[in-house]
């Protein structure tokens, strides 16, 4: 009888260990990649010619979504992403160098993260998870707003909206420095510092650390790549080198005939040539010779990122943790199409040597130099799509959105499903088991999540996310959409745009090319309708008269400088008023 | 000392008490603007509050009391400043020596002005008021 009692102790002790083993493993790693101002064709598994075998890699196991949007430039999407609330309501309609002052009278127009918000990362700690930032953060620098106040157990976070990819320098004159912080303390980086490779180092350090204890971890990785300013190692680059000689028009046909290839677009697929891209035959030999060279280091800076994302997945595999994490990656905005036409230019020029940059043809992507793609090129990025980083046009929100990991079982190879920033929130969390912020959040009332879990369409038990008759909305500086079924109601400010409201069938037209306003005036009324709801309830404001954005981040670039200054200076004058009185009463 | 000299000197100890009164006003308006000027990282709360107060008065007594100084030619107003760079000078060196901190150059510009001032003290013209 003893006997039979321990072996039975002994078959309970041991059916209690394997369930704690299993309840630990059941729950994913999750690793969150975010490239920067990617297009929807920069990758190899959306139609590039650049080499990305890891992305493909991930892509070939998971689910390709050809139907995600964002938003149109990075801190509102990231704001979005993070806590699966509207970029308005968490405090992140613009990024707050865009801001002008009329608008950053009202609470939710600071441009940082509101503490009325929670980040997933906050809710997973919570859950048990070791949570992991490095890269590009850019939702707040003040004490109360760093990441490592935002639910990061370790970070080496980016505070700007950019920086210099191969040193710890400003991109734009209107940053002092690159302010990078490491666990809420400000951070030096190291001499051999190269974006994507020191992030993913610091990436696998952070797991490396914890990994023995058994908790899961979420590693949130927003790569520097591929931001401006555009820079690659030399052998990155090497691979492109002539690559692009035949100029933006046969780059994007290219493009545009691979994604129909893959299914992505449907072969009739129309497009439209953007004001922006410039007649590659009118361009002499050198111009064009230099504006390949500028497209080859993109590309090698998109190669590079995706070498260390499968340094990542290789160490993973090493510490056998591969096969229980799950990788989400997509892209903050579309491609960035501000690029100079042409650097050589008196006004590029001017730019670039005033902030100590070089942009010689030799040394070009390469440490001091400043490098970005022409905005025909950024056309290519895009694909068939039209506008770019800014407009609200697909090209500046349709990115790609890849999700992969054996944790996920059987995931359906490709989704036409609408997809919302909000919704990676609610996803990552679902994924993790753990529940969206309600109401009320350590003991104060918060914002609700909003975004929606995507794992339905993932494993394929849904086909569709959102309703017909289930809207998005979307603002950003003027550039107005709203997304219902497979419509687009979308409004594009100047300069490429005309501030026009039109409407068009995204899935069927994602060129944008026919304007339904005409034909389909109720379903436009009734979204028009929909976005002044959205507007309201989002606490959208409206733009300052005759505001610009590009002379706005000018305003408060002199405000920002010269505003201290000239109180300085006023003051300076208040205190030796009375020295001056004494002197000419003394006289 | 003759009068150009006198005049040189009120000339030069005028540029640190302009420097010193702005530096002042800098940590009143735009603290995170000179914080890395003095290799100084701005701290939060009672950190902050002590940053800004305490450098704020130490630059604007060294600046206006040099231009009371030059502009009353009662010498007597020199020693604030002249004490305020000369304990700046001493606690740098011993920071040096003693608490493992960098040797900033800042030292010698410190010790320079003080002198300076101890000279206007000594040869400038005093006030018959």
């Amino acid at each position: 009888m003893p006997l039979v009692r321990i072996a039975f102790i002994l078959v309970l002790s041991l059916a209690a260990i394997f369930e704690s083993h299993a309840a630990d493993g059941g729950r994913p790693n999750i690793v969150f990649l975010l490239a920067d101002d990617l297009g929807y064709t920069d990758i190899a598994p959306y139609g590039s010619e650049i080499n990305t075998p890891a992305l493909a890699q991930l892509a070939e196991t998971g689910v390709k979504f050809t139907n995600y949007h964002t938003a149109a430039n990075c801190a509102p999407a990231r704001a979005m992403l993070l806590t699966g609330v509207s970029s308005h309501l968490a405090g992140v309609p613009n990024i707050p160098e865009m801001l002008a002052p009329e608008q950053a009278m009202q609470d939710n127009y600071q441009g940082v993260l509101g503490d009325n918000v929670v980040t997933i990362a906050t809710l997973l700690e919570g859950a048990g998870y070791h949570t992991y930032l490095a890269g590009k953060w850019h939702l707040g620098s003040a004490p109360n707003k760093l990441p490592s106040r935002r639910g990061f157990e370790r970070t080496v976070a980016l505070m700007d909206s950019g920086a210099d990819n191969w040193e710890q320098r400003p991109y734009l004159p209107i940053y002092d420095d690159a302010n990078w912080f490491a666990d809420g303390e400000r951070f030096e980086l190291p001499e051999d510092f190269y974006s994507s490779q020191f992030l993913i180092d610091k990436t696998i350090e952070f797991i490396d650390d914890n990994l023995d204890d058994g908790k899961p971890f979420f590693a949130y990785v927003p790569f520097q790549a591929v931001h401006i300013p555009v820079q690659a190692p030399q052998e990155y680059i090497d691979r492109y080198m002539g690559r692009y000689d035949e100029g933006w028009q046969k780059l994007r046909e290219e493009r545009v005939a691979k994604a129909v290839s893959l299914g992505i677009f449907s072969p009739d697929v129309e497009m439209t040539t953007m004001s922006t891209t410039a007649d590659w035959d009118a361009l002499d030999a050198e111009r064009q010779r230099f504006e390949s060279k500028r497209m080859a280091v993109y590309a090698g800076m998109v190669e590079s990122m995706d070498t260390h994302i499968g340094r990542l997945v290789t160490y993973l595999k090493e510490k056998g943790q591969f096969e229980n994490t799950i990788f989400v990656f997509t892209s903050d905005n579309g491609a960035e199409g501000s690029g100079a036409q042409d650097m050589s230019s008196f006004a590029a020029q001017r730019t670039l040597t005033s902030m100590g940059y070089r942009s010689d043809y030799e040394s070009l992507g390469l440490k001091g130099s400043f490098n970005s793609i022409n905005p025909g090129f950024t056309s290519a990025a895009v694909g068939p799509l039209s506008y770019y980083k800014f407009y609200a046009g697909e090209g500046g929100l349709r990115v790609p959105l890849i999700i992969a990991g054996e944790p996920l079982g059987e995931v359906v190879p490709r989704t036409t499903a609408f997809a919302w920033a909000t919704d990676i929130a609610a996803t990552i969390l679902s994924m993790a088991g753990v529940e969206p912020v309600g109401a009320r959040h350590a003991g104060k009332p918060v914002l609700p999540m909003t975004g929606k879990d995507l794992m339905p369409v993932i494993n394929g038990a849904q086909e569709r996310i959102y309703g017909d008759e289930e809207t998005i909305g979307y603002e950003l500086t003027g550039q107005g959409v709203l997304f219902q079924g497979d419509y687009k109601l979308v409004r594009n400010q100047p300069p490429l745009g005309d501030g026009q409201w039109r409407l068009f069938n995204i899935v069927s037209d994602p060129g944008e090319i026919n304007d339904l306003k005409a034909s389909m005036p109720e379903r436009f009324g009734a979204m028009m309708d929909a976005y002044d709801q959205f507007a309201i309830d989002n606490r959208v404001q409206e733009l300052p008269e005759g505001y610009d954005q590009r002379r706005q981040i000018v305003i408060n670039l002199l405000r920002e400088r010269m505003g201290p200054t000239l109180i300085v200076a006023f003051l300076l004058l208040l205190v030796l008023a009375p020295f001056v009185v004494y002197i000419k009463t003394r006289h | 000392m003759g009068a150009f000299g006198r005049r040189i000197l009120t000339a030069i100890l005028f540029l640190p008490a302009i420097l010193f009164t702005v530096m002042g006003l800098r940590w009143l308006v735009d603290p995170a603007g000179i914080a890395p000027d003095l290799g100084l990282t701005l701290e939060t709360g009672l950190g902050l509050s002590s940053q800004i107060g305490d450098l704020a008065a130490f630059f604007l007594v060294a600046g206006i009391s040099l231009l009371i100084a030059l502009v009353t030619k009662q010498r007597s107003w020199f020693y604030p400043t002249a004490m305020l760079l000369g304990f700046a000078a001493l606690g740098r060196a011993l920071a040096w020596v003693a608490h493992d901190a960098a040797l900033a150059p800042h030292i010698l510009f410190e010790v320079i002005v003080a002198l300076l001032i101890l000279a206007g003290a000594k040869f400038l013209p005093e006030s018959s008021n």
